[in-house]
């Protein structure tokens, strides 16, 4: 898959029937919001074609056949001891090594984490927040790194702390996980190069892990509309980044795997697993003891934001946390009525938007009110539809008119 | 894979409520009201009650039909309107006119808009204003309730071949117009009212069927509130505002006027500030907007009761704000967080 981060998409490195081998850098760009992307295995293309993307339809990917050979890559956790010294490394290296290594925002949006620790003079990073709130329900791959690899985590977050030369650090972990808590404080005591980095227990809330919440509910600042966190100086990063960018500079591994988990009821064994980027949803699934006979929707992603996939052949990205496979059970029976006007879309929306006029104005095909009340300012987090005893899909209506704009202005294809 | 996959945006789960539970809450609610109606008005209630809900029911079926619509009656909305209009009616009130108000509440209040959420003013005060300016002698026409001694002040009894006898408002009133500052009369009037506290708290008062008994409206509102059916923002913008435009005449002159607290007891200031005010469809989206509808009903009322020809100004003020709603949702629009974008 050559897009699996916001911004230029790669260019594919490697030709039909070449043999390719485990962290072999196969697609690249030259924009500066870009990342590139390595193989994980060994192995060789079998194809460089358009494949099933669960955001973008269908996009072009490469497609690698695994040889019989291949070792399993092996993750190394706490390969890095307390006495760790991100002294040697200087901010332009490891701007270095992570840009070369791909690591994106592996909490989901998948932006390019090199261009986050490009230090701007213009806006200084005055705080960094370390993101270790999970909040979508089911999810817990972020919850096991923070308990298995906590000082590979500890790691990534010096070196962010090195580039952008700010040691305001705060690790923001939800209430509902004391022991990563109890673990990060412990960590955070026993080691030299972290003692300056501060735990803050959040309320667990959804959705407490968007950048926008975490900042409000830890530094009480709010990110312009429309705009991002730099521009209060807060930089936020996932502790999967954090660890991947410990891994890229101290280590010099490219990202090409990640954990996931595979979960919900709709899957006989749930579970973290680390593996390969690029995996098929498929084979993810069979680790996970396969599907249930009443799962009815296999969902990259969260159940509050992640999108329902047709096509099991569908690979994972950099930025696949999970997938989620719902039984039939947890399925709310919908059917749209007519909105009474309760309101309880506008007091569950966390970034203070009216998702109910958005969506009727999307709806009658009135972008231009749609705009009016704020929709770029949407998250699609999901509370709106959640709470709507109309069964309207707020989310959907929202998303869909984003769409529309977006090629009203040419920024999309189709 | 041979299984069926559904695709669909998400969310992909979602809160168990729906605009039914809403409704059905709502009747749940209404229920004490109910149970107090039979206590002090006998059957009468009951038959005004049932004929409400079921003209209602039918009326809407039938435009639902007429429209080529699908069948709404599921949604239990036509129901509540149904309760709350006979709640808001007379106890002897003929049945020939609760079935022209419910159909009237219905047809004209609410389905030539177009149906549920699309309704301007709130269905069932559409259908009480309406029997109010058609048959204004049978819609101030009081039963004594059947626990009260007969000891009390008879306004009319030739009137009708029931006992009746004024509100507790109407005698408020009264004392209010009587402007004969010598007038003893005066004194005892609005002492009357002021003295009726206990019977205003339990119900054994006139009034229309649901509104007597301000003990069930409140455990019904109560109820709403605290299983988060309504938030409590209108009724207590509503009540709240009420009783500081009923203190300030009050304090001044509390000879003629009737305390605050008589106030929120009396009339349908409970059933309005937790029923009918907090009807979602016809009040604003935003917790500003509510507070502003709130404080205009309050408010409203009392100056219709006050300074105006009617004893009762809930009606009245809550079609009023209704049809304002839209100009308050235009001044309350929300600001996203982050502040507005300079665009």
């Amino acid at each position: 898959m050559l897009s699996q981060h916001i911004g230029a998409i790669c260019k594919p490195l490697v030709n039909k029937k070449d043999t390719v081998t485990a962290g072999q850098l196969i697609g690249n760009a030259d924009a500066f919001v870009s990342a590139p992307i390595h193989s994980p295995v060994n192995g060789t293309v079998k194809d460089i074609a358009l494949c099933s993307h669960p955001v973008l339809g269908r996009t072009q990917a490469i497609i690698i056949e695994s040889s019989e050979n291949n070792q399993p890559k092996k993750p190394c956790p706490n390969r890095f001891d307390p006495t760790f010294d991100p002294g040697p490394f200087s901010a332009q290296q490891i701007f270095d090594a992570v840009r070369k290594a791909g690591i994106v925002g592996m909490g989901g949006a998948g932006f390019p984490a090199s261009v986050k620790l490009k230090a701007n003079p213009q806006s200084p990073v005055t705080d960094i927040l370390i993101n270790g709130c999970e909040c979508e329900p089911f999810i817990t791959c972020d919850y096991r790194l923070m308990l298995e690899w906590t000082n590979q985590i500890l790691v990534g977050i010096a070196l962010i702390s090195k580039a952008l030369n700010c040691t305001n650090i705060y690790i923001c972990i939800e209430d509902n996980k004391p022991d990563a808590v109890a673990i990060f404080k412990k960590a955070v005591h026993a080691s030299a190069f972290a003692s300056n980095m501060n735990i803050v227990t959040i309320k667990t809330k959804y959705p407490q892990g968007g950048e926008r919440q975490l900042i409000k509910s830890v530094l009480n600042k709010e990110v312009p509309t429309g705009g991002i966190p730099p521009m209060i100086g807060v930089l936020v990063s996932n502790v999967a980044t954090a660890a991947a960018i410990a891994e890229a500079v101290a280590g010099d591994i490219p990202l090409t795997h990640r954990v996931l988990t595979v979960s919900g009821n709709g899957v006989k064994n749930p579970g973290n697993f680390y593996a390969p980027v690029g995996i098929a949803v498929s084979e993810l699934i069979e680790l996970a003891g396969g599907l249930t006979d009443d799962a009815v929707k296999i969902i990259l992603g969260g159940p509050m934001m992640g999108f329902a996939i047709a096509d099991l052949s569908t690979p994972t990205t950099k930025t696949s946390g999970a997938i989620t496979v719902l039984a039939e059970k947890d399925l709310p029976k919908r059917r749209e009525t007519p909105c009474i006007r309760c309101g309880r879309c506008v007091a569950a929306c966390p970034v203070h938007i009216n998702p109910t006029k958005i969506a009727h104005a999307v709806k009658h095909n009135m972008l231009d009110v749609a705009q009016q009340h704020y929709m770029s300012a949407c998250i699609e987090c999901g509370c709106c539809s959640y709470s709507c005893p109309a069964d309207i899909e707020l989310t959907g209506f929202i998303k869909t008119g984003k769409i529309l704009v977006a090629r009203q202005k040419n920024l999309m294809p189709k | 894979m041979t299984q069926n996959i559904i695709v669909s945006p998400s969310p992909h789960i979602n809160k168990h409520h729906s605009t039914q539970s809403i409704m059905l809450n709502v009747i749940i609610a209404l229920t004490p009201a109910m149970i107090a109606a039979v206590i002090f008005f006998r059957l009468q209630a009951v038959y005004v009650t049932g004929t409400c809900i079921i003209t209602c029911l039918i009326s809407e079926w039938l435009c639902n039909c007429f429209r080529k619509q699908p069948n709404s009656l599921g949604d239990l909305s036509a129901a509540v309107t149904g309760i709350i209009l006979a709640f808001s009616v007379p106890p002897a009130l003929p049945i020939w006119a609760a079935v022209i108000g419910s159909a009237f509440a219905i047809i004209i209040g609410k389905m030539v808009f177009g149906g549920l959420g699309a309704n301007i003013f709130n269905p069932a005060m559409i259908g009480r204003a309406f029997l109010t300016a058609s048959f204004g002698m049978l819609m101030t026409t009081w039963t004594v309730p059947a626990t009260i001694d007969k000891n009390m002040p008879v306004m009319s009894p030739a009137n009708t071949s029931v006992m009746t006898q004024a509100t507790p408002l109407a005698w408020s009133k009264q004392a209010i117009k009587t402007k004969d500052v010598q007038d003893e009369s005066k004194k005892v009037k609005a002492s009357v009212a002021d003295g009726m506290f206990k019977n205003l708290f339990w119900g054994s008062r006139g009034g229309c069927i649901g509104e007597t008994s301000s003990l069930a409206l409140i455990i019904g509102g109560l109820y709403l509130i605290i299983i988060g059916t309504i938030t409590w923002h209108v009724p207590v913008a509503v009540l709240l505002s009420a009783f500081i435009f009923s203190a300030i005449p009050y304090l001044m002159n509390d000879t003629s006027y009737a305390s605050p607290v008589f106030h929120l007891l009396s009339g349908g200031m409970l059933i309005g500030a937790f029923f009918i005010a907090t009807d979602p469809v016809t009040s604003p989206l935003t917790k500003k907007g509510q507070w502003i509808f709130g404080i205009g009903v309050g408010g409203l009322t009392i100056l219709i009761r006050i300074i105006g020809e009617y004893p009762e100004g809930m009606m009245f003020s809550i079609l009023l704000m209704n049809s304002v709603t839209p100009l308050i949702e235009k001044f309350c629009k929300v600001v996203p967080a982050g502040g507005t974008p300079n665009a």
